[in-house]
């Protein structure tokens, strides 16, 4: 069960020749960078970056007199360079960097999201922008998550440190609800864009497309940890997990999406699947979504929740 | 010479030089590479280096000689270095905070590009939250950060999908289908990828079928792009594609029989999440204090699904065939929970 791909050298030559396009501008720009922060900027260890800066030593032009060679050297662990032979800025971005690029802003949205795409396009070396054109139009990675003003404010409130004053629905209640948020980030996850912050002391996660409104206060707050930004971790505490057994194809169809479950157990005739989250509306919605291919198996609040549902669901259709 | 320090000495060269180079000046000051072999073969691996020059970014060009000019290759500067990209604050801020979002939920098509992206941008503009984006980037391309348990390999195959949907190359693939439950292996022509529900999907022409079909990554077993001729594409996108439609659709819009008008009864309180539920094409009414979806359905059994699904809150009025199934599938599962 493993893709075909490249031969691992090709893509490590040009993964070299991308990262040294990078690192010499970017050195150009930081006399006397440490080797190590360097390193660290284009993702690879002291001893790659010290090697790619050897494999730099003999690339030149021609006619290949001392002058035409790329000259970069390492002094008391830092990077200097004398010549950098025209690569003092970046190359343009790749169609498919700009896609990617592209495709991420579209599905956050926002009223910037067009200037935002053709302006990378305008980025792409010109004989390339058709390929842009096509490669933007065959990736769609969802559909905008809030309303254009609603996503300004947001953006404004992360970026000002201003508490954020929200009317959100919460669908685990099934209703809408005053909300006072510090901001720290937005984040995706499961196919949805999440605002994550901060709410009395506690770490939440709001699902933008939830929000229907939103203020901006004049309250501020301190800058959160860098390391819980980027943990970002989403979605509130986990309740009491439902266990639900899936038949074959519900596990095929479940198994195939990333949810929010735990898989128990898998054997050639289904799956036990674990709901972390949400509660037991969530786990009846889940089950029913499946029909008789799925069964509640614990905890007994959780079927009988499920049993009820069923019941005065039936009710409306013997009237 | 070592191929990747060919590629530099070469685009070194061109961008330094005020004039266009001729080939014969090429040849000459790269007699190892270019000049020892037969014209023909020389000129096709001057050719190849060329396309994988503007395959980083680099566009070298030729330009026609004229009186005052003679003919050759040239890098122009103007169009080599990442420009200004001439956006205000807040629009770089959302790039930055849209690609690190996607690097950092482990599966993004061309994550390695997006990665790369964002270095460059990090630099080359910046604004609030550059610095953030680089760390992601930075991360990604270490081989760190997190992923989902479960989710390598269908990461694995999101890259390669992505990269032979942009060169348009066919795949082979063994993928255990949903609707049959059969492990089958297709030959596929990857026309678009997209996201829903956090999964991600391509749709292409099926050689197998016949027809054109959608893949769950997630249920590839194997993938194989094809190698040959990396440049030359396999197929042709047909002009009326669109990705969006595909990503748009829901579940029982999928072809499985003649479409049959739904109507599906929504009790108050309706809020947008559950209207919306049922996609952009659906119909929605007033009646008598609730609210009335109408929509074209062409999978049934999905739908019945999917209203089962809202518990109490939702109701099959018609058609009528419709309506007895879910009656049917809630009088099966009433029986079992007693």
């Amino acid at each position: 069960m493993s893709a075909t791909r490249a031969p691992a050298h090709k893509a490590d030559a040009r993964d070299r020749l991308r990262r040294v396009l990078f690192l010499v501008p970017y050195a150009v720009r930081h006399p006397g960078i440490p080797v190590r922060e360097l390193a660290g900027k284009c993702g690879v260890s002291e001893k790659q970056l010290l090697d790619d800066l050897d494999f730099l030593l003999g690339v030149g032009c021609p006619p290949f007199a001392p002058d035409d060679f790329l000259d970069l050297y390492v002094e008391r662990d830092r990077v200097y360079v004398a010549l950098h032979q025209s690569f003092s800025r970046p190359p343009r971005f790749t169609e498919s960097e700009a896609a990617a690029l592209a495709a991420a802003a579209q599905a956050l949205g926002g009223e910037g999201a067009a200037r935002v795409v053709r302006a990378l396009r305008e980025s792409v070396p010109r004989d390339r922008r058709a390929l842009f054109d096509e490669l933007v139009h065959r990736i769609y990675a969802g559909s905008a998550p809030a309303r254009d003003s609603l996503l300004g404010r947001i953006h404004r409130a992360i970026a000002e440190r201003r508490v954020l004053r929200l009317r959100y629905f919460a669908a685990t209640r099934g209703a809408e609800g005053e909300r006072a948020v510090r901001p720290w980030t937005l984040a995706q996850a499961l196919g949805h864009w999440y605002l994550y912050g901060e709410e009395a002391g506690r770490r939440k996660a709001f699902r933008l497309d939830r929000i229907r409104e939103c203020a901006l206060s004049e309250e501020r707050f301190e800058p959160p940890p860098e390391a819980e930004v980027s943990r970002a971790r989403l979605f509130s505490e986990p309740r009491a997990a439902a266990r639900v057994r899936l038949g074959r194809r519900a596990a095929a169809l479940a198994l195939s999406r990333p949810g929010r479950y735990r898989v128990v157990k898998r054997s050639a005739g289904g799956a036990v699947v674990e709901l972390q989250a949400e509660g037991e509306d969530w786990a009846t919605r889940f089950a029913l979504s499946h029909g008789a291919e799925a069964q509640i198996t614990s905890p007994p609040s959780a079927r009988r929740h499920y049993a009820e549902t069923v019941r005065r669901t039936l009710a409306r259709y013997r009237r | 010479m070592q191929k990747a320090e060919r590629l530099l000495d070469l685009a070194a060269f061109l961008l330094r030089a005020a004039e266009p180079i001729s080939w014969r000046e090429i040849q000459e000051q790269f007699p190892e590479d270019y000049g020892g072999a037969s014209g023909e073969a020389a000129i096709r691996k001057f050719e190849r280096d060329k396309a994988e020059l503007l395959e980083l970014g680099i566009p070298v060009r030729y330009l026609s000689g004229d009186e005052d000019r003679a003919a050759g290759y040239l890098v122009d500067r103007e169009e080599f270095y990442l420009p200004d990209l001439g956006l205000p604050p807040e629009d770089l801020a959302l790039l930055y905070l849209a690609g690190s979002a996607a690097l950092a939920r482990g599966q993004f098509p061309y994550a390695r590009d997006l990665a790369h992206a964002l270095n460059k941008l990090s630099f080359a503009a910046r604004a609030p939250g550059a610095s953030e984006a680089a760390a992601v980037a930075a991360l990604h391309l270490s081989g760190g950060g997190e992923s989902q348990p479960g989710e390598g390999e269908a990461a694995a195959w999101l890259q390669e999908v992505s990269q032979a949907v942009a060169a348009k190359k066919r795949v082979r693939l063994v993928y255990a289908g949903l609707e049959r439950m059969r492990i089958t292996r297709r030959e596929v022509e990857p026309w678009g990828l997209y996201q829903r529900d956090g999964a991600w999907l391509f749709v292409g022409w099926c050689h197998l079928r016949k027809a054109v079909r959608t893949f769950h990554l997630r249920r590839i077993l194997s993938l194989e792009v094809n190698q040959a001729a990396p440049r030359t594409p396999d197929f042709k996108v047909p002009r009326d594609f669109s990705i969006a439609e595909h990503a748009t659709r829901e579940p029982w819009e999928y072809q499985r029989h003649p479409p049959l008008r739904a109507r599906v009864r929504l009790d108050p309180p309706v809020s947008p999440e559950l209207r919306s539920s049922f996609g952009p094409r659906a119909r929605v009414t007033e009646r008598r204090g609730a609210e009335v979806v109408e929509l074209e359905v062409t999978d049934g059994e999905r739908l019945v699904r999917h209203v089962l699904s809202l518990g109490d809150q939702a109701e099959i009025l018609a058609p009528r065939s419709l309506r007895a199934r879910a009656r049917r599938e809630l009088e099966a599962l009433w029986r079992r929970t007693r």
